[in-house]
C-alpha cells in the first residue's frame, strides 16, 4: 500500500518541528565535544531528569510546562557546572574509553534516581494551552510542536550569532581552536570550560521543557535523545550550527516518515543506518569541514 | 634465568587455578542442588565468559564495544531458530551462531576500521548496531516473546535441571580464559595494547592497525555468538530485547570495574556484579526498581574518576601473599 | 625473569593444564552429581502427617510499568486468605489448615526475570499452588518453571494461548483475552441498536502485543459474525505520539471504536482523542486495561469520561458475598476493586473450595498435584454452592480439561462523572449508559 501524499506532507512538516527540537539538543552536546574534546554519554538523560522536574513543578504549581524553563534553565546550569567539576573535568585529556564509561554510568545514575522516584510509567504535563491542533492545508498542525520548533530554531540561531559576535563566543571558539594559544591569549580556559559545559546542560533543560508540552517522559527518554544528538554531530561534522541545523532536520524528517509510513518501532533503526552510511562514506560528516 | 623461583613455581602456580576449579565445579554440591542458586551460578559463568571475550576488544584492544548483546543475540536466536524449526542441535546451531556473529562483525568492522572510525565514534557505531539489530527483530520477529520448547538431552543442550549446564558453561568459561591468556601473550596481544595506549604511534611503526582491530572484534564476537544459545537456554526465552543496549553496557561495566585486560579482575567482578544484582533484585526488587543499575552507574563513576586499574589492583593485593607462597617472589 | 620464548611456551603449556583441570573438575563433578545427586523425587506423598497449612506463593509484577495491577493483586490475596482462615475456619475438611502465604516475589518486566522468581520462590518455599503473573508473557516464563517442578499455577492472565500449551498443571477462571474483545464488541453493538445509533463503521484500535492482538481478534470475529464493516489499526503499545493514528481515523471516519489499551498508551489516546476534535458515538475499551482504572481517570481527568472497558470481574454483582468482599476491600485499602484485585477474589476462594472438597477424593494424598488438578476439575460452581461463583460476573465456573473456565465472561464498565460505572451485562442501581458519547 502507498502511503497517501497528504501523509507524507503531514510526516514532513511533523519531522521539520522535531528537527528543530534535535538541533537545540545536539547544539549542547557539539559544544561540550567540540570546544572540550569531552564525551558526554549521559547528555540525553540530564534533558530527561529535567523533563521530570518540568513535570513535578509544572503539575504541582499547575503552570504551563514552557513557564518552568525560568527555573529549570539556570538551574541546570549550575548543575552542569557541578558535573563538570566532579565527573567531566578529572577525565579531560583521559582516554576516550573512560569517558564513555564515567559518562554512561552517570546517565545510569540519572535513569534509575528517576525510575526509582517516578517509576517507569511515562508522565506527561496536564497542560491544554498548546495541546490544540489546526488545519492548515492537507495537514493538521500541532500548536505546541509548532512553538516549540520555532523557539528552538530562534534560541539555536541566537547562539550561533552569540558564538560570533561576542568576546565570550570569541573566548570559546579560540579555546576550540587551539587551547595552549587561547590560554596566551589570556583566556580563563577553565571558566570557558565550566561555561560551556553549564549551557550545553541548561539546553537540555530548555528542550526539556518544549519537550514537555506535548510529549511525556519517562526514565529512558533520555536514550533516543543522546543517541540522536550524537547522530547529528556525526552528519553535521563539527562545523557549526548551520551544519547542526541541517543534519537535525534530516533526521527528524527520517524519524518522522519512517514512524508514519514503515512502524514507529523502527525510527531510531533508521537513524543509525543513517549513521552508519554516513561514518562509511562521509567519515567527516555531510557538512564538515574537511 | 629462572634458577630457585622458576623451580617452585614449576608446579606452585596451579595451585590457585585448580582451587578456583575446584571450587566452581562443586558449586551445585555446596548450594544443596538448590536450583536456583545453581541458575545463579550458571548465569554468572556465562555472563563473565561474555565479559571475558569483550576483554579481548575493549580491554586489550581498548575500542570501547557496546555490541555484545548483539553477537550474543544472533548467535542465540540462530542456534534456537535452528534447533526448533530444523531440529538441528545446538552443538551445531552454536557453531553457526558464532560463524554469524563473526560475519556480522566483519561487515561492520571492516568498514569502520578501513575508514578509521575510533573512540566515541567506534562506540557509537556499535550502540547503532545493537538499535537497528533490535528494531529489526521487532519488524521479524514481532513483538513476541519466544519460548525454548521443553526438549531435554545432550542433543538439545537443555535439561530438566541446570546442574548439567552449568558444567558446559563452566568449560565454555575455561576456554575464554585460555584463549585471553593465549591473545595478551601472543604477537596479536602486543600489537592490541600498543593500538591501546596510542593507535597513531602504533600506526607509525608499521602496526597494521585496521588488521589487529579486526581480528580483536572478530575473535570477540565468535565466543560471545557461541556462548549465545546457552545465554537463551538460561533466560528461557528470547526475541527482540534479547539485542539489549542496557545488557551490553552491564558487559563492559563487568570489563571496566574489573580492569582493562585482566583476566581476575574481570572473573571477580563478574561474579561479585552477577551475584550482588540478583541479591539486590530479589531484595529490594520489590521496593527500589533499578538499585542494582544504580549501583552499577557509581561502581563505574567512581573506578573511571577515581581508580582506573579496577578490581585488578585489589585481585592482585590479595593473591599477592598467595603468589609470593607459591611462586617465591614477583616475578611472574 | 623468564625469557620471552620460554615465557611464551610456559604460558601455553599452563593455559593447556588450566584447561585440563576445569574439563576434568568439570566431568568429575557431573560423575559426583550423578552418584550422588537425589533421584528426581518422586511424587511427593508426605502428606499421611497432619496437613497443618496450605503454601500458597505469588509472583506478580512489583516493579516497573505493571507494578500497579501487581500490587493490587498482592492486596487482595492478603485479605481474602485472612477470610478464609479467620472467617471460614482455615480448610475445614483438612482439620482447619490455613492457608499461607508463603513468598511474594517480584515479577519484574521482562520473563527471564519472571522464571528467575518462579526458581526461587519454588526452592525457597516448595508452595503447593502459585498465583500470578498478571501480565501473559511474564506468565508463561514463569510456567515452565512450574510445569517442570509441578506445582500447580493459577492464572490472574488473560492472553488465550497460555492453556493451548499442552501444560497441565495449570488453571485459569479469568475470561481469556479473545472473550474480553467480544464482549465489548457484542456490549457496543446492542448498546448502539438500542440507542438508535448506526454503527456503520467500526474500528479496532489496538496495541500489537499478544495481548492486544488476541482481545481485537475476539472482536473482529464478533464483529464480522454480525456482518458489521470494520477497519483493524493497530500501534506498539510504547506508542509516543498518537498523531499518525490520529490522522488515520479521520481519514476513516468510524461511528464507534473498540480500543485495546495496554494501559498508558490509553492514557495517551484519550488525550490526543479529545485534542483532535475527533467525533466518534463510543469508544469502547476491551481487555481491562486503562481508561476506567482509578489511575488512568486520575492521569486524564475529564478525556476518558464515558469510555468503557471490559473488565474480567463485575464489582457490582448483587450477591451476598461479593458484597461482603467489596467492602471490606474498599475500608481497607480505600478505593474499590478493579481488574487484578477481581480476578484473585474468585481464584483463590476457587482454590479454597477445591481444598475443601480434596480431602475426601483423595483422603491419602490431598495435596498431590495431580490428584488437586482433578479435584479442580470435577468442580461444577454456581451462586448456590459456592463463593467464588459469587464473586464470578457469570455467576458459573466449570473448567475445561485446558484449565479454562467453560463459562467465562466479563464485565463493562463506563466513565460516568469521573467515576467507573457498571453499565454490562446488568447496569449498577441507577446508572443508565451513555451512548452516543456527546
Amino acid at each position: 500500500m502507498l502511503p497517501s501524499p497528504s501523509l507524507i506532507v503531514q510526516s514532513l512538516v511533523d519531522g521539520v518541528f522535531l528537527g528543530f527540537l534535535f538541533s537545540l539538543v545536539a547544539l549542547g552536546l557539539s559544544l561540550v565535544f567540540g570546544v572540550m574534546g569531552f564525551i558526554n554519554f549521559a547528555h540525553g538523560d540530564f534533558l530527561m531528569a529535567s523533563a521530570y522536574l518540568v513535570w513535578v513543578l509544572a503539575s504541582s504549581l499547575r503552570t504551563e510546562p514552557l513557564a518552568t524553563a525560568a527555573l529549570t534553565v539556570p538551574l541546570f546550569f549550575v548543575v552542569g557546572a557541578a558535573v563538570y567539576f566532579l565527573v567531566a573535568r578529572p577525565l579531560l585529556g583521559r582516554e576516550p574509553l573512560m569517558q564513555i564509561a564515567v559518562t554512561v554510568g552517570v546517565g545510569y545514575v540519572l535513569q534509575n534516581v528517576a525510575l526509582m522516584s517516578f517509576r517507569a510509567e511515562p508522565r506527561a504535563s496536564l497542560s491544554y494551552a498548546l495541546n490544540t491542533y489546526f488545519g492548515l492545508g492537507p495537514v493538521s498542525v500541532h500548536a505546541a510542536k509548532l512553538v516549540a520548533a520555532l523557539m528552538s530554531f530562534a534560541i539555536v540561531v541566537g547562539l550561533d550569532y552569540l558564538l560570533k559576535r561576542t568576546w565570550f563566543g570569541l573566548a570559546v571558539r579560540a579555546t576550540a581552536y587551539d587551547r595552549e594559544t587561547a590560554m596566551l591569549m589570556g583566556v580563563d580556559v577553565n571558566k570557558v570550560y565550566v561555561a560551556v559545559f553549564g549551557l550545553g546542560i541548561a539546553l537540555t533543560a530548555l528542550a526539556s521543557s518544549l519537550w514537555m508540552t506535548f510529549g511525556q517522559v519517562d526514565p529512558y527518554l533520555g536514550a533516543s535523545f543522546g543517541l540522536v544528538s550524537w547522530i547529528v554531530i556525526a552528519l553535521g561534522g563539527l562545523g557549526g550550527v548551520p551544519g547542526i541545523l541541517a543534519s537535525s532536520l534530516i533526521i527528524g524528517v527520517v524519524q518522522s516518515l519512517t514512524t508514519n509510513i514503515v512502524s514507529p518501532s523502527v525510527k531510531m533503526a533508521a537513524a543509525s543506518v543513517v549513521f552508519l552510511l554516513v561514518l562509511w562514506f562521509r567519515p567527516r560528516g555531510l557538512f564538515g569541514k574537511v | 634465568m629462572g634458577g630457585p623461583t622458576l623451580k617452585a613455581s614449576r608446579f606452585g602456580w596451579l595451585a590457585p587455578p585448580l582451587a578456583l576449579a575446584a571450587l566452581c565445579g562443586l558449586v551445585p554440591h555446596m548450594v544443596g542442588f538448590n536450583q536456583y542458586y545453581i541458575l545463579v551460578a550458571t548465569r554468572i559463568a556465562i555472563v563473565a565468559s561474555v565479559a571475558l571475550s569483550w576483554n579481548i576488544i575493549g580491554g586489550l584492544a581498548g575500542q570501547l564495544d557496546l555490541a555484545s548483546s548483539a553477537y550474543l543475540g544472533l548467535g542465540g536466536i540462530l542456534a534456537a531458530e535452528l534447533m526448533i524449526k530444523y531440529g538441528v542441535t545446538p552443538w551445531i546451531g552454536m557453531l553457526a551462531g558464532a560463524a554469524a556473529s563473526a560475519g556480522v562483525a566483519f561487515l561492520i568492522g571492516y568498514p569502520l576500521f578501513r575508514f578509521g572510525i575510533r573512540e566515541v565514534w567506534y562506540a557509537l557505531s556499535t550502540v547503532a548496531l545493537v538499535v537497528v539489530l533490535h528494531e529489526l527483530a521487532i519488524v521479524l520477529m514481532g513483538p513476541f516473546d519466544y519460548y525454548v520448547p521443553p526438549v531435554e538431552g545432550w542433543y538439545y543442550l537443555r535439561f530438566r535441571t541446570w546442574e548439567n549446564l552449568y558444567y558446559v558453561s563452566l568449560v565454555l568459561l575455561a576456554f575464554v580464559i585460555v584463549v585471553n591468556l593465549w591473545v595478551s601473550r601472543s604477537k596479536l596481544g602486543y600489537y592490541l595494547k600498543a593500538i591501546r595506549e596510542d593507535e597513531t604511534a602504533a600506526e607509525a611503526l608499521g602496526v597494521d592497525v585496521r588488521k589487529y582491530k579486526l581480528l580483536a572484534l572478530l575473535i570477540y564476537a565468535t565466543l560471545v555468538g557461541f556462548a549465545g544459545y546457552l545465554y537463551v537456554v538460561t533466560q528461557r526465552t528470547y526475541s527482540y530485547k534479547t539485542f539489549s543496549a542496557p545488557f551490553s553496557i552491564y558487559i563492559a561495566v563487568i570489563g571496566i570495574v574489573g580492569g582493562l585486560g585482566s583476566v581476575d579482575g574481570i572473573l571477580l567482578a563478574a561474579a561479585m556484579l552477577g551475584m550482588a544484582e540478583e541479591y539486590l533484585r530479589a531484595t529490594f526488587g520489590g521496593t527500589l526498581p533499578g538499585l542494582h543499575l544504580l549501583v552499577y552507574g557509581l561502581l563505574l563513576v567512581t573506578v573511571g574518576v577515581l581508580r582506573p586499574e579496577g578490581l585488578a589492583t585489589v585481585t592482585r593485593r590479595l593473591l599477592r601473599p598467595v603468589r609470593t607462597r607459591f611462586l617465591g617472589g614477583e616475578s611472574a | 625473569m623468564l625469557g620471552r620464548g620460554s615465557k611464551l611456551a610456559a604460558v601455553k603449556i599452563s593455559a593447556i593444564i588450566v584447561t585440563a583441570i576445569v574439563v576434568v573438575v568439570a566431568v568429575a563433578g557431573v560423575a559426583l552429581y550423578i552418584l550422588t545427586a537425589p533421584a528426581p523425587t518422586p511424587t511427593p506423598t508426605p502428606t499421611r502427617p497432619k496437613i497443618t497449612e496450605i503454601r500458597i506463593g505469588m509472583i506478580e509484577p512489583l516493579t516497573g510499568k505493571y507494578a500497579v495491577f501487581g500490587k493490587e493483586a498482592v492486596d487482595a490475596a492478603r485479605l481474602i486468605i485472612e477470610i478464609i482462615n479467620e472467617e471460614l475456619g482455615g480448610v475445614k475438611s483438612l482439620g482447619g489448615a490455613k492457608l499461607v502465604l508463603v513468598g511474594v516475589e517480584d515479577a519484574g518486566e521482562s520473563p527471564e526475570v519472571t522464571a528467575m522468581a518462579a526458581e526461587r520462590l519454588i526452592a525457597t518455599h516448595r508452595p503447593h499452588i502459585i498465583v500470578g503473573a498478571y501480565i501473559s508473557r511474564l506468565t508463561a516464563a514463569a510456567a515452565e518453571v512450574t510445569e517442570r517442578e509441578r506445582v500447580i499455577f493459577a492464572f490472574d492472565a488473560l492472553v488465550d494461548w497460555l492453556t493451548e500449551r499442552g501444560w497441565r498443571y495449570v488453571i485459569r477462571l479469568a475470561p481469556k483475552a479473545s472473550a474480553h474483545g467480544a464482549t465489548a464488541a457484542r456490549f457496543a453493538l446492542s448498546l448502539a441498536k438500542e440507542r438508535g445509533v448506526e454503527a456503520k463503521k467500526v474500528v479496532v484500535l489496538h496495541e500489537d502485543s499478544v495481548f492486544g492482538t488476541y482481545v481485537a481478534t475476539g472482536a473482529i470475529r464478533e464483529l464480522a459474525a454480525n456482518r458489521i464493516p470494520y477497519e483493524s489499526v493497530s500501534y506498539p503499545y510504547t506508542i509516543e505520539d498518537f498523531g499518525p493514528i490520529i490522522s488515520r481515523l479521520r481519514e476513516i471516519k468510524p461511528d464507534i471504536i473498540i480500543s485495546v489499551p495496554y494501559f498508558h498508551d490509553g492514557v495517551l489516546f484519550a488525550k490526543a482523542y479529545r485534542a483532535s476534535g475527533l467525533k466518534v458515538k463510543l469508544i469502547a475499551g476491551a481487555g481491562g486495561c486503562g481508561y476506567i482504572d482509578p489511575g488512568s481517570i486520575e492521569a486524564v481527568g475529564e478525556a476518558v469520561e464515558y469510555f468503557t472497558n471490559t473488565l474480567s470481574y463485575d464489582p457490582s454483582r448483587a450477591t451476598e458475598w461479593n458484597k461482603k468482599v467489596v467492602e471490606k476491600y474498599v475500608s481497607r485499602y480505600g478505593k474499590p476493586p478493579s481488574e487484578a484485585a477481581g480476578i484473585i477474589f474468585y481464584t483463590l476462594f476457587f482454590i479454597y473450595e477445591g481444598l475443601e472438597k480434596a480431602s475426601e477424593m483423595f483422603p491419602d494424598d490431598p495435596l498431590n498435584p495431580d490428584n488437586l488438578m482433578k479435584v479442580f476439575m470435577s468442580l461444577d460452581l454456581t451462586d448456590e454452592n459456592s463463593i467464588s461463583a459469587q464473586l464470578y460476573p457469570t455467576g458459573r465456573i466449570k473448567l475445561a480439561p485446558n484449565g479454562d473456565n467453560i463459562y467465562a465472561g466479563t464485565a463493562v464498565l463506563q466513565v460516568i462523572g469521573g467515576k467507573a460505572r457498571v453499565v454490562w451485562p446488568k447496569p449498577e442501581p441507577g446508572v443508565v449508559p451513555v451512548c452516543p458519547m456527546p
